[in-house]
């Protein structure tokens, strides 16, 4: 092979994967826009699913599970009061991380729960997604939050075979009301905006011109979450 | 090797019966197992699957006159990596929730054996509108191939058919896990080799 002949060679190959380059990034400028669009969109609408009352969703934080995930959490407002939170968890399943997402409402009961990601096993430890499973979460407290084996209206019943997924899932609830309750104090219907409970960072907040905590006490009309 | 004289019909036809992918050559089956466990997921991954090979073999059919036969390879492998790309991006655009489902298998196209074989040995080597129909054909056959063991494995291990509830439980649920893939691929393999013994009067598989 001459001189000139790797050149030739190098030349062609050069062109051609340059050429084919800008085709690439033609094609990944005209679809990345609307797969961004997409993803926030889908982000969103998860979100309202999770509380349709609120008129604003904002993200408020991030925290890291006990099981040391890193997981974002949501204010659901009306007007300037916070109607719940929605908080983003996860639960060691069988084979792999359940990923949830739990409205919780002014008293530290859970509004719903949703199975975002999970890799369980078919026919078993995805049963987790049943409405059936799903359901038993609404309208129960942190200290609820326990499995068992069998039929129960207080806590949740486990699913036959997949007690692990079940466990999973459970627990991830509760970490997220734990949370809650460390970081805004024990959630009560008697609204008293004034106190700020320790370590709270209002700086922190995703909320858009936020009212002063007095402004706060003297509007109250329904039940807020202690801030 | 001189060009294929095959008509457009015939190509297709031997896409998806005599050199099926799947069924025939038993290449990249990897895909034909793990994205067949629900109907939808095994149709669109057969429908990327036909459009790159398709769109790999045209682009390498026109680009003849530039191909220099030393650096081939590289060559056949930016075209096929570029078309997966652009199929990727185009799936996770605009049919999201098959593309979630799938992720990685659609940027595993590019590891094909098939997709480069038929570059090699017929987009390399015919005009533009042959080499189109034999990806067509290709991609067919195996389409046809991802239809028909999803088919099976999703009413066999769910009940359901492109997520519509059909028989109400689940006759066998190992059909949607890897073990039900494997048994479905071989037995669909041996069922279709016995047809075409029976049919054709010779005997099929000897590998």
């Amino acid at each position: 092979m001459t001189g000139k002949d790797i050149i030739k060679i190098t030349l062609n190959l050069v062109i051609i994967y340059v050429v084919g380059g800008f085709l690439l990034a033609w094609v990944y400028a005209t679809t990345s826009p609307i797969v961004f669009q997409k993803t926030k969109a889908e982000k969103e609408a998860a979100l309202k699913e999770m509380m349709p009352d609120a008129q604003s969703i904002t993200h408020e934080g991030d925290w890291i599970t006990p099981e040391q995930k890193h997981a974002g959490f949501y204010a659901g407002r009306s007007g300037d009061a916070i109607d719940g939170y929605i908080v983003e968890t996860y639960g060691k399943g069988y084979s792999s991380y359940i990923n949830v997402l739990v409205a919780v409402d002014g008293e530290q009961k859970i509004g719903k729960i949703k199975i975002l990601h999970h890799a369980e096993t078919p026919g078993l430890g995805d049963e987790v997604e049943a409405e059936w499973f799903t359901k038993q979460f609404e309208g129960k407290g942190a200290d609820q939050m326990k499995v068992i084996k069998g039929e129960t209206a207080e806590n949740i019943q486990a699913i036959t075979g997949a007690t692990i997924s079940s466990r999973a899932t459970t627990n991830g609830v509760r970490y997220a009301l734990e949370m809650l309750k460390e970081k805004y104090g024990a959630g009560t219907a008697a609204p008293d905006a004034a106190e700020m409970p320790a370590g709270h960072d209002m700086s922190s907040m995703g909320h858009e011109g936020a009212a002063t905590p007095g402004a706060k006490g003297a509007e109250m009309s329904q039940p807020e979450v202690k801030k | 090797m001189a060009a294929d004289t095959r008509s457009p019909l015939q190509l297709i036809k031997d896409g998806i019966v005599s050199d099926n992918t799947i069924f025939k050559l038993a290449i990249s089956l990897c895909p034909a197992i793990a994205v067949t466990s629900n109907l939808k997921n095994g149709f669109f991954m057969g429908l990327a699957v036909m459009f790159v090979q398709t769109m790999v073999n045209l682009t390498i059919s026109l680009m003849r006159p530039v191909l220099h036969p030393r650096i081939r390879i590289p060559i056949f492998m930016l075209v096929i990596s570029g078309w997966v790309t652009v199929t990727d991006m185009m799936m996770s655009a605009y049919v999201r929730d098959v593309y979630r489902q799938m992720g990685l298998y659609i940027q595993l196209i590019v590891a094909f054996a098939s997709i480069l074989a038929h570059a090699e040995t017929f987009a390399s080597k015919n005009k533009a509108v042959p080499s189109a129909f034999d990806g067509i054909g290709m991609g067919a056959g195996f389409m046809f191939a991802l239809v028909v063991i999803s088919f099976f494995r999703e009413l066999l291990g769910k009940g359901t058919l492109w997520g519509i509830d059909v028989l109400g439980f689940k006759p066998m649920l190992i059909m949607i896990l890897p073990t039900g893939g494997f048994l479905a691929v071989g037995l669909l393999m041996g069922f279709f080799n016995w047809i075409e013994s029976r049919y054709s009067g010779k005997r099929a598989g000897g590998h």
